[in-house]
């Protein structure tokens, strides 16, 4: 006489734990994949500071020799210390730029790899492989931002004179923003199977307009306009006006409003996409095809 | 075969020829990365353009006028940026399409074919230099209308000067092709050095405009002359040293690198058919 063994209730009946262990499984993998390539770490501490180098020699050679343009700088962006404000801004596009990367490619990346389809059949919530790789990437970028702090403070002598609550403040309200761009841009890639191009605009975007190296207020009236639609915008603002200027809760209120108000926009879409394109798969059964 | 067992120039050429085909191809058929190529260098410039609107009085930078003799920031950084493509062109060339040939398994295969191994390298250089002088091109007309280009000198003396500049790129090409055998990782290495070397070399600024402490390690670089002989040439900044000096340096630097670079391949390719990892990635 033979026995079956009990189904595992967590297969037949998915319940919070076992959704939860799923996505720590997930973590898993994808932390292990990370520190698989030595590079990618090393990346993470290179980058913060390569990255502004060509921005901020172009900014002491735009100030001459003898420092005489930096005048015109303070007026426009009401600090002297051009280094940090350029740091400022650099950060907030590569944190955009690498959500896009990882997040955005998250799903792509197990399609081209052949794994997407079998992972998508196992009794698991779908949205679980994306908040895995949200997971790894936040914590990558915890890292990357306190290296690039410190390397700051280390090598380009930024002074941060901001409280750092509230410096944390602002970058958790762009959070949402964020990674809710990069969950809507990882429907979008496996939809359309490209997605170099699509990074290369999305960040393009962010470079022109959102005033990573200078003052938005320098730009035509149009572009303002669209800066004003951009969450990266209000995110570079704020983090330097706590950062650089000291500024209290009341003064970073008008960004943190709009980066907050954007965020919940930004997850919802992105949600709403990842069920859409969910769906869209199922139907056209093209999930697997790359 | 007559071409497979004794491989002749003419069998080479054709090797080459077939190689530079296949590439030509494979870039025509992604057309949206050509628009790629010509715009994203424009839209790196964007925060540099807006950046010098900054510390501009009625457009002129005087600041920068006083590193390079010249208040036209955007004719220097567009100059520069064009160069730099060629540069990334020879990085990207040899490095990432090695890269490309161990992912999609092909290289072991390649590897086995009757034809010099430095030629399958310098033949995947070919169609991206092409594609490169197009798209500069390109990138070059569209800027000059967004921000503004005005070279006011000599055109073929600067494209003199370039060429040795240009092969021996190919010796930097090939150490590093190699170094992206060894590591089989290419794109951190390709985008940090190329970075790097974009940076100090002043592809962006004026190397002067450098802390003291950093200006020898870009003086130490024979492509910061070439910027600035180029530049010298064609937007008639102040150099660094005087033109004809700087050309010598250029050919004494082609010279050199391709000694090098060749040396250093040969070496790192057979510690990697010694390990027999040629097939990983």
């Amino acid at each position: 006489m033979t026995t079956t063994a009990p189904l595992s209730p967590s297969l037949s009946r998915p319940g919070l734990a076992a959704e939860l262990r799923a996505l720590w499984v997930i973590f898993k993998r994808e932390w292990l994949i990370f520190r698989r390539y030595p590079s990618w770490i090393v990346a993470l501490f290179i980058w913060p500071v390569i990255f502004p180098t060509a921005y901020i020699f172009s900014a002491r050679a735009l100030a001459g020799p003898d420092g005489g343009g930096l005048a015109l700088f303070t007026q426009a962006a009401g600090t002297p210390d051009f280094i940090g404000y350029i740091a400022v801004g650099t950060t907030v596009w590569m944190w955009q730029n690498v959500t896009l990367w990882t997040i955005g490619l998250a799903l792509r990346n197990e399609q081209t790899r052949g794994t997407l389809e079998s992972n998508w059949l196992s009794p698991t919530w779908r949205f679980s492989f994306l908040m895995g790789a949200a997971l790894v990437q936040g914590l990558q970028l915890a890292i990357f931002i306190l290296v690039a702090g410190i390397e700051f403070w280390l090598l380009y002598g930024v002074r941060f004179h901001g409280h750092p609550l509230l410096i944390l403040l602002v970058f958790l309200a762009a959070v949402p923003a964020i990674y809710g761009l990069g969950i809507a841009f990882a429907s979008l890639v496996i939809t359309s199977k490209e997605a170099n191009n699509f990074v290369f605009l999305v960040r393009g975007l962010v470079m022109i307009f959102c005033g990573i190296t200078f003052p938005v207020s320098v730009m035509p009236g149009w572009m303002q306009a669209i800066a004003a639609w951009l969450p990266p915008t209000y995110a570079i603002h704020g983090i330097r006006n706590a950062s650089l200027n000291g500024a209290d809760l009341a003064a970073l209120l008008p960004d943190l409003i709009p980066l907050t108000v954007f965020g919940l926009g930004w997850l919802a879409i992105g949600y709403l996409a990842f069920v859409w394109m969910e769906r869209r798969a199922r139907q056209t059964g093209a999930i697997g095809q790359y | 075969m007559q071409t497979l067992s004794h491989p002749t120039p003419l069998s080479h050429a054709r090797a080459l020829w077939a190689i530079t085909w296949k590439d030509w191809k494979h870039f025509w058929r992604y057309p949206l990365n050509v628009a790629s190529y010509i715009f994203q260098p424009l839209v790196w410039l964007v925060p540099v353009y807006f950046m010098g609107q900054v510390f501009s009085v009625d457009g002129e930078a005087r600041g920068f006028a006083g590193y390079s003799g010249s208040g036209d920031y955007m004719s220097f950084i567009l100059l520069g940026t064009a160069l730099n493509n060629f540069i990334f062109a020879v990085f990207w060339g040899m490095g990432y399409a090695l890269k490309n040939d161990m992912d999609t398994g092909v290289l072991e295969a390649n590897w086995l074919l009757p034809i010099p191994r430095l030629l399958l390298l310098v033949g995947h250089t070919f169609t991206n230099l092409i594609t490169t002088a197009l798209t500069s091109a390109a990138m070059l007309a569209i800027g000059a209308l967004l921000f503004g280009f005005a070279p006011s000198g000599s055109v073929w003396p600067a494209v003199l000067t370039l060429l040795p500049m240009l092969i021996g790129l190919y010796g930097f090409g090939f150490a590093f092709a190699a170094l992206v055998m060894i590591l089989r990782e290419a794109n951190t290495l390709v985008d940090v050095s190329s970075f790097l070397v974009q940076i100090f070399s002043g592809a962006n600024f004026p190397v002067t405009a450098l802390p003291r402490w950093l200006l020898p390690l870009a003086l130490a670089l024979p492509l910061t002359y070439g910027f600035d002989a180029v530049r010298g040439w064609l937007l008639n900044t102040r150099t660094l040293l005087p033109l004809g000096v700087e050309a010598a340096l250029l050919v004494a630097f082609m010279a050199v690198m391709l000694a090098l670079g060749v040396g250093a391949f040969r070496a790192l390719e057979r510690r990697v058919r010694q390990l027999g990892t040629l097939g990983q990635h």
